[in-house]
């Protein structure tokens, strides 16, 4: 292999669509060789991986197991070179891959991690696909047929343009594998790939993996919790203990028959092992006058949900938002000593639902009641103004919390203490409860998970394991009527899925409905009752498609351009009528603009989207008028001039701003502006995050409002809360860049300082138009100045 | 390890030749960037009403609450700390805000270009080898004096020289005192939270507490 060649990958553009036995020798699998590996994260004393040594020959096909911590996905980033990409700490040693540095060859090592959808760039899957490509400078002409023909091999078969945000959790791992797959590694380790999956999904992503790897006869490395199903497809099994250290190496059955009890024993899911039990958890009872679990009789229902229909509205920039039904008119009947598992595929509505049954969100339709000795007037039932008993969505903070508790999917968004004792305490503070007993409690239940060392810990330093038992703990400690955990066991090794158990079955003893949504066959079987859901069909698309705006149909630099033309006419407006005659020019460039020509269905909202968008512009203009009228000689034509100057800045923006798409404007922005490839990239890979930003605000408010600390009324209170939401946001959002970091750089990001485009940004007629328009507001403002009186 | 231990810690450097961006530096502005957007656009819905009370009698005082919209800048370079980082978070900060709509449109990237340039400036003059309160002090009111000079010409034309010289101070110094104390605590919290790992701010606090 010449190193001489910057960018093998293009190089090797041709030999994808040639004969499997010449694409076999040209990309085989490469040795690994890890030698003397040291490496210590900054704030740790000791190091993760201390003179760490590890040859793997090419295509041979391993497995790493050991208990958390052990530093498995350390020494993954590591074989991907990837180590300081996301972190900073000490690191020696040496890594090669086939004798080259990991990163000489970029793409050579394709890395998928644990989180579906993590390492998502682009706007659909086949922009996704090709954006390692894209890295190694493809001709833009090789890359359809490749990113074709890589979406097949890992079974994807929807359109190119589909989002990847619509894929189910195995499809968005597949999208991750293609993703790797298309840059031609020689190499492939996967992250827990199967973590997040239920039992069967997770079956059909392995065989996928095997079928791959055999057929590219690549070398693999996977790290999994879960033994079951990999021990049959690799060759050889290597144990880490605690210290990251070897402590076994061979092939799978022998390992396993000398170490098998203890890799159970330390967490790992072994084959042949029975199912761990739930942990026992003993607390002491509330005395028997408090409103949560117990004042509802055992087997009585807590919670009777009837003809319960969810929608869920999608915000994308530069698009409509959409509506779509999650849940579909579901009957639930939930009783108190009872569990109720939801079951059935992603994107069938189980959290959708879950947060219904809550009051987390107001359903759609239906009706949603709790037992009346639980809702907030007691059996008298407080009825509000039109006589019906007040839905819990509407129920305050303090009140939803007494009654409910929920546990999200991602245990970091429940952190809502400093400490991890504060955590604990929150809600039974948040209610008013006996001090004595809820301290009592907590420690009942931090020593149950062995969290005791830690109450003085900040929560969020915690393990993925520990946070997720706090979470747990957190929700339940004040004893509520209804507990909804969102898959309490998912990525759980057998210990933390022990303890996670153990909790939810504690609060069922003590009276509580349960109400859990899982994939675990494990947690399913100890459910007293299953309701399985189905996604809703999806509404069939219109028959005939909606004709589009000609502001529509121009390319988001020359909208830009348009908005911005506006910047030249303060120099320019001198009078209130100078000022109205520009407005009038810019309203009339605006309706030309959303005229909708041609056939098909006339588009909808075009007007109201405009006039969204101009609201908040009212109080800025009556600001700047009224400065202008106090400051400026107390003239009313003085103020008028500046509040019709100030609208004529923004109008032009309230026609455009609806219809420039992010990525779009990445493309050109790079391609016709030249701007450097990289920030450009980033930019429009965060822009592409805006809607999770808006998932990740609501989870963290939901979460405080079901553990009674929601700020309901007062400004500083409010602001307080919106301080510390925005900080919770803000550690989010940089954990998800930490994430995106990496997987960009496993797909060749790191040097792609010059690279292709896998969509080209054409200059069209409609843009130049559009600069028409712009500089006619100019004209505009130049023909105001001189021929209206100042 | 040798770095964190003998220099102080405000003056701890990213890491390789400051101006080569590794991909987390880029991905982290970006995201601060369109995190900052989104709050912008939620703080631009509020705050124009109590503006426009506080200015009610003397316009020049609404500068006081417009420290806000200069904090993304500071905060993505007190954490990137490299040439660029404020001109980058502030002005994709100001994109996002102007996609998903503000009261000024599109006419928001020209304030987030001039802020991010001030702030940006006040790191320069320092050789970006220090982030403590000179240039903290220094690139807040360059930053906010900018966006003065630019409000003058869009915005307040019809106010005497006196007025928009005392709107361009209230303006600088606002930001140089509150949003450079609400950046500094914003990139404490954040390194405290163990979310700027790879980053010299969380480099120092993990250092100070290694385990």
């Amino acid at each position: 292999m010449p190193t001489t060649e910057p960018r093998p990958g293009a190089r090797s553009a041709t030999t994808s669509t040639q004969g499997g036995a010449e694409r076999a020798s040209a990309q085989a699998g490469a040795a690994v060789r890890v030698a003397d590996l040291t490496w210590r994260p900054y704030g740790r004393s000791r190091p993760v991986l201390a003179g760490f040594d590890l040859t793997v020959e090419p295509g041979e096909r391993v497995l790493l197991a050991g208990p958390s911590g052990s530093g498995k996905s350390t020494l993954l980033r590591a074989i991907a070179g990837l180590l300081l990409t996301a972190d900073s700490g000490d690191l020696a040693g040496s890594v090669s891959v086939g004798g080259e540095a990991p990163q000489d060859r970029p793409g050579s090592v394709g890395l998928v991690l644990q989180d579906p959808g993590a390492g998502v760039v682009a706007s659909t899957i086949g922009r996704d696909v090709a954006f390692g490509l894209e890295n190694v400078e493809l001709p833009r002409g090789d890359m359809p047929p490749r990113v074709a023909a890589t979406l097949a091999e890992v079974g994807l078969t929807m359109d190119e343009g589909s989002p990847p945000g619509a894929l189910s959790g195995g499809e968005s791992q597949r999208l991750a594998l293609a993703g790797a797959l298309a840059m031609e590694p020689r190499v492939l380790l996967l992250d827990e790939p199967t973590a997040m999956l239920d039992a069967l999904t997770a079956a059909s992503v392995r065989s996928l993996v095997d079928t791959v790897t055999r057929r590219r006869g690549l070398t693999l490395l996977v790290v999994e919790h879960r033994l079951t199903g990999w021990v049959e497809l690799v060759d050889r099994l290597v144990v880490l203990g605690a210290d990251g250290t070897i402590v076994a190496d061979g092939p799978p059955r022998s390992v396993l028959r000398e170490h098998g009890s203890r890799l159970a024993a330390e967490g790992i899911w072994v084959p042949g092992f029975p199912e761990p039990e739930p942990l026992e958890i003993e607390l002491t009872p509330w005395p028997g006058d408090s409103a949560g679990a117990g004042s509802v009789g055992r087997g009585e229902v807590v919670l009777a949900a009837r003809d319960v229909t969810v929608e869920h509205r999608t915000r994308r920039l530069g698009a409509e938002s959409r509506t779509t039904t999650a849940v579909s008119s579901v009957d639930l009947d939930v009783r108190a000593g009872c569990v109720v598992a939801l079951v059935g595929p992603s994107g069938s509505g189980k959290t959708s639902l879950m947060g219904a049954l809550g009051g987390l969100t107001a359903p759609a339709s239906g009706r949603v009641d709790f037992a009346l000795p639980l809702t907030p007037g007691g059996s008298a039932g407080a009825l509000d103004a039109k006589g019906r008993v007040e839905p819990p969505h509407e129920w305050s903070s303090t009140d939803l919390a007494r009654v409910v508790a929920w546990v999200p999917q991602r245990s970091a968004s429940a952190v809502v203490g400093r400490t991890v004792r504060d955590d604990v305490l929150t809600t039974p503070r948040a209610l008013g409860l006996d001090p004595e007993l809820s301290e009592r409690r907590a420690d009942e239940v931090l020593a149950a998970l062995g969290l005791t060392g830690l109450g003085a810990a900040d929560p969020r330093h915690l393990s993925g394991g520990e946070q997720r038992r706090l979470a747990v703990a957190s929700a339940v400690l004040h004893s509520p009527a209804l507990v909804l955990a969102d898959e309490p066991t998912v990525g759980q090794d057998r210990l933390t899925w022990a303890a996670v158990m153990g909790i939810l079955e504690a609060s069922r003893d003590e009276g509580a409905a349960l109400v859990v949504t899982t994939h675990d066959d494990g947690a399913i079987g100890r459910a007293d009752e299953t309701l399985r859901l189905t996604a809703p069909p999806p509404s069939p698309p219109p028959a005939t498609p909606e004709r589009r705006p000609l502001v529509a149909r121009v390319g988001p630099l020359a909208l830009l351009a348009v908005g911005l033309s506006v910047l030249p006419l303060p120099a320019l407006l001198e009078s209130w009528r100078q000022g109205l005659a520009v407005l009038g020019v810019e309203l009339l460039l605006g309706v030309i603009g959303l005229l909708a020509p041609g056939s098909g269905r006339r588009p909808v909202g075009r007007v109201r989207g405009v006039l969204t968008r101009l609201a908040p512009a009212g109080l800025a203009v009556v600001g700047v008028a009224w400065s202008a009228w106090l400051l400026g000689g107390r003239d009313l034509e003085v103020a008028a001039g500046a509040g019709l100057r100030v609208l004529c800045l923004v109008v032009p923006s309230a026609f455009v701003v609806g219809y420039l798409d992010p990525e779009r404007l990445g493309d050109q922005l790079a391609q016709r502006l030249r701007l450097p490839a990289r920030p450009v990239v980033a930019a429009t890979a965060a822009l592409q995050r805006v809607q999770s930003f808006d998932a990740l605000w609501d989870e963290l408010m939901k979460t405080r409002r079901v553990r009674g600390i929601r700020a309901d009324r007062g400004v500083v209170p409010r602001i307080r809360e919106a301080v510390v939401v925005t900080g919770g946001l803000l550690v989010g959002a940089l954990g998800q860049a930490a994430n995106l970091a990496l997987a960009m750089d496993a797909r060749g990001f790191a040097e792609a300082r010059r690279r292709t485009w896998a969509r080209d940004a054409p200059w069209r007629l409609a843009d130049t138009l559009a600069l028409v328009a712009g500089l006619v507001i100019v004209i505009a403002g130049f023909a105001a100045r001189f021929f209206l009186p100042a | 390890m040798t770095t964190s231990n003998s220099v102080r810690p405000d003056e701890i450097r990213a890491s390789g030749p400051l101006p080569r961006w590794r991909t987390i530096d880029l991905l982290t502005c970006a995201f601060l960037g369109v995190a900052f957007g989104v709050a912008y656009w939620a703080w631009g819905l509020v705050y124009e009403t109590p503006s426009n009370v506080i200015s009610a009698g003397f316009p020049p005082l609404s500068a006081l609450l417009n420290w806000p919209w200069l904090v993304a800048g500071i905060v993505g370079m007190l954490v990137i700390r490299r040439p660029g980082a404020a001109v980058f978070t502030e002005l994709l900060a100001a994109v996002v805000s102007a996609l998903i709509g503000t009261q000024w449109g599109i006419t928001t990237l020209v304030s987030g270009l001039v802020q991010g340039l001030g702030v940006e400036l006040g790191f320069a003059a320092f050789a970006y080898a220090t982030f403590r309160w000179g240039p903290l002090l220094l690139g807040g009111f360059l930053g906010g004096a900018f966006e003065a000079v630019y409000e003058w010409y869009s915005w307040y034309q019809e106010w005497d020289l006196g007025y928009k010289v005392a709107y361009l101070f209230l303006f600088g110094a606002s930001v140089a005192v509150f949003g450079s104390i609400v950046s500094v605590a914003l990139t404490r919290g954040l390194a405290s939270a163990g979310a700027l790992n790879a980053f010299p701010p969380g480099q120092e606090v993990r250092e100070r507490h290694a385990v």
